[in-house]
């Protein structure tokens, strides 16, 4: 009986330019302006004069049993040693993604060395004003957000309007400027963490690998939300104790752990103006074949009504080798001359590499990703405040698709 | 002014939709591509629901009042009070009707901290929360999306279901090419509530 309720797709696909009035690529976290207008998406603002900060908090846990396995020796300078290698190689995962303004190669400097802290709780402090502008990874921060089962977590605070600034930040440039980011790892013994090296170990195979989810944690710190690309690392799930996801970085190959809609969301975040590999995009609406099967969903604005699928993930596969090489949310646009977002079912899919030929095909969220998973990306699409206010529809997830063979 | 080209393209991927198996088809079809057993949110720890329920000591039905937000603990925080429907384990302090619920993040004055797997509800909506108390006098969910439980009606039938806002931890088991959710999905409310009930009367570290 559910087959006779699905409503059947149609994807309307565009390579014009739609300029002014685009959705976001991929599932992004964004920032409605206090002043009202469309969701800008939450990025950094980096310079030479003002280059990401990065610290951690040399702080670890003192309890009977390690929480940080490492190969190095406990509390010994070389486990401290081992732990930043790992950070640090966490980050270069992310700065190794060529086409971006975050690479370090190509954009030397943006990235301020990694510096260390003692203090416990210098990511966020419950007695100290702790949104800081300091960018910190805590491995032994006590916070009552922690709740049984929480093994890490990443705080980001972003502006809502220009000149907005929170300790020792810089006034914003943008709304969605990101401010402050923070990861704290739990500290209480319930979850141990290794690094790659001590993961291999016997000690390990009971341990999260630290270095995936850092990765993970930093590709928030950069605005990124989730994925629903299983191989991808920002995927909502990570490896179960014992395993890493993807490969780990080597010398050549740094962004070896990620997938390619990793590199093509951070690309599309941080587009590199210099790039001319990555510069394709797909663009078009989800459309029902019978416009009436969306009359159930109600307004998200007055004057305005849901006209597409709203919620589904759209994905670009490489024809030619099949791996997925991006995904996004799709249905939604917002026009910066006429506020706020319309629900028509629109995508975009940027920062595709020229030269190859995609498949696309869209999917509602009800398998292995639902939409819960893009809460944050779909509620921060509409302000109940700043008007024009709208509020996000349901998503649908009621539809069904048809890939057709690349012969007809 | 950057000059941005069109990528090339054969297959579009369309219309006409014949078997509602065929999604479910593209998502295993990307899982053996992939063939990575994933299990565990990024943030979260993997809890069985007797596990869940034998930790929580306080489990509600609730509905969703009101959200506001305010500066405490020098962090930005979203307030959320519920009005207690049933309690199937525990009682909040002083038998109180209400009960306030505090998580990370949120939008005041010119800033938004944003936490991935943190939910947020909407006024009017119906959950089944798996709740700790904090030192602050309120209450945190239990591994946040992991302990939140919508509840949905059937436009046709009005049944209600419950699904866990964490539905979506599915294995891929490569050996076997198949799915294993081990998460609550559109479990109807009475199903559910018996789940918890006899969780609650196992004994304790009894695998369920």
């Amino acid at each position: 009986m559910k087959q006779a309720c699905s409503i059947l797709v149609v994807l309307v696909l565009s390579f014009s330019a739609i300029s002014g009035a685009e959705p976001l690529p991929y599932a992004v976290d964004s920032t409605i302006p206090q002043s009202g207008g469309c969701p800008l998406p939450n990025r950094w603002n980096l310079s030479l004069s003002s280059p990401l900060n990065r610290r951690w908090s040399t702080a670890l846990p003192t309890l009977l049993s390690p929480t940080i396995l490492t190969v190095s020796q406990q509390n010994s300078p070389a486990q401290i040693a081992e732990i930043q290698q790992t950070i640090s190689d966490s980050f270069a995962v992310w700065a190794g993604v060529a086409g971006t303004t975050f690479n370090s190669n190509s954009y030397p400097g943006l990235l301020a060395p990694i510096t260390q802290v003692s203090a416990a709780n210098s990511c966020t402090d419950d007695a100290e004003n702790n949104v800081d502008g300091l960018n910190t990874i805590c491995l032994n921060q006590s916070s009552i957000a922690f709740t049984s089962g929480v093994l890490a977590f990443t705080r980001t605070i972003t502006a809502n309007a220009p000149g907005a600034t929170v300790g020792s930040s810089a006034p914003a440039g943008f709304a969605g400027q990101i401010l402050d980011a923070d990861t704290l790892f739990r500290n209480d013994g319930q979850a141990t963490f290794a690094t790659p090296g001590a993961l291999v170990t016997p000690q390990g195979q009971g341990a999260y690998d630290l270095e995936s989810l850092l990765i993970h944690e930093l590709g928030h710190w950069l605005g990124l939300d989730h994925s629903a690309v299983i191989r991808a690392m920002m995927f909502p799930f990570a490896p179960p104790p014992g395993q890493f996801l993807g490969d780990r970085p080597i010398f050549t190959v740094p962004d070896g752990p990620l997938a390619d809609d990793d590199r093509t969301g951070i690309r599309a975040q941080y587009p590199d103006p210099n790039d001319t590999l990555n510069v394709g995009a797909l663009r078009g609406r989800i459309l029902p074949a019978n416009p009436f099967a969306l009359a159930i969903f109600p307004a998200p604005s007055s004057a305005a009504s849901v006209t597409g699928i709203v919620g589904a993930h759209v994905v670009a596969v490489d024809a030619d080798t099949g791996s997925v090489i991006a995904g996004t949310l799709a249905g939604w646009r917002c026009d910066p001359a006429n506020p706020p977002t319309r629900f028509d079912g629109s995508f975009d899919i940027e920062r595709l590499p020229l030269g190859h030929n995609y498949n696309l095909y869209a999917e509602p969220l009800v398998g292995l990703a639902l939409p819960a998973d893009f809460s944050d990306a779909l509620s921060d699409l509409c302000s109940t405040t700043a008007a024009p206010t709208c509020q996000t529809p349901a998503v649908n997830t009621n539809f069904n698709v048809r890939i057709l063979p690349t012969s007809q | 002014m950057q000059t941005r080209k069109p990528a090339r393209f054969t297959a579009i991927a369309a219309v006409l939709a014949a078997a509602a198996a065929s999604a479910t088809a593209a998502a295993a079809l990307l899982a053996a591509l992939f063939a990575a057993a994933l299990c565990q949110a990024t943030t979260l720890e993997r809890m069985s629901l007797a596990k869940m329920a034998q930790t929580a000591p306080l489990i509600v039905r609730a509905r969703c009042l009101a959200n506001s937000t305010a500066w405490d603990t020098s962090e930005i925080w979203t307030f959320t009070s519920f009005a207690i429907e049933e309690s199937w384990k525990g009682a909040p302090p002083a038998a109180a009707a209400q009960l306030t619920v505090r998580l990370l993040g949120g939008s005041l004055g010119n800033l938004t901290s944003t936490v991935s797997g943190v939910p947020r509800f909407h006024p009017g909506e119906e959950v089944i929360l798996f709740l700790e108390p904090t030192p602050r006098g309120d209450f945190s969910i239990l591994s946040w999306v992991q302990g939140t439980f919508r509840i949905r009606r059937d436009p046709r039938t009005g049944e209600e279901v419950a699904i866990q806002d964490t539905a979506a931890f599915d294995t891929f088991n490569p050996a076997t090419h198949r799915f294993v959710s081990a998460a609550v999905r559109n479990l109807s409310v009475e199903a559910f509530s018996a789940q918890v009930k006899s969780a609650l009367a196992a004994t304790p570290g009894e695998k369920k």
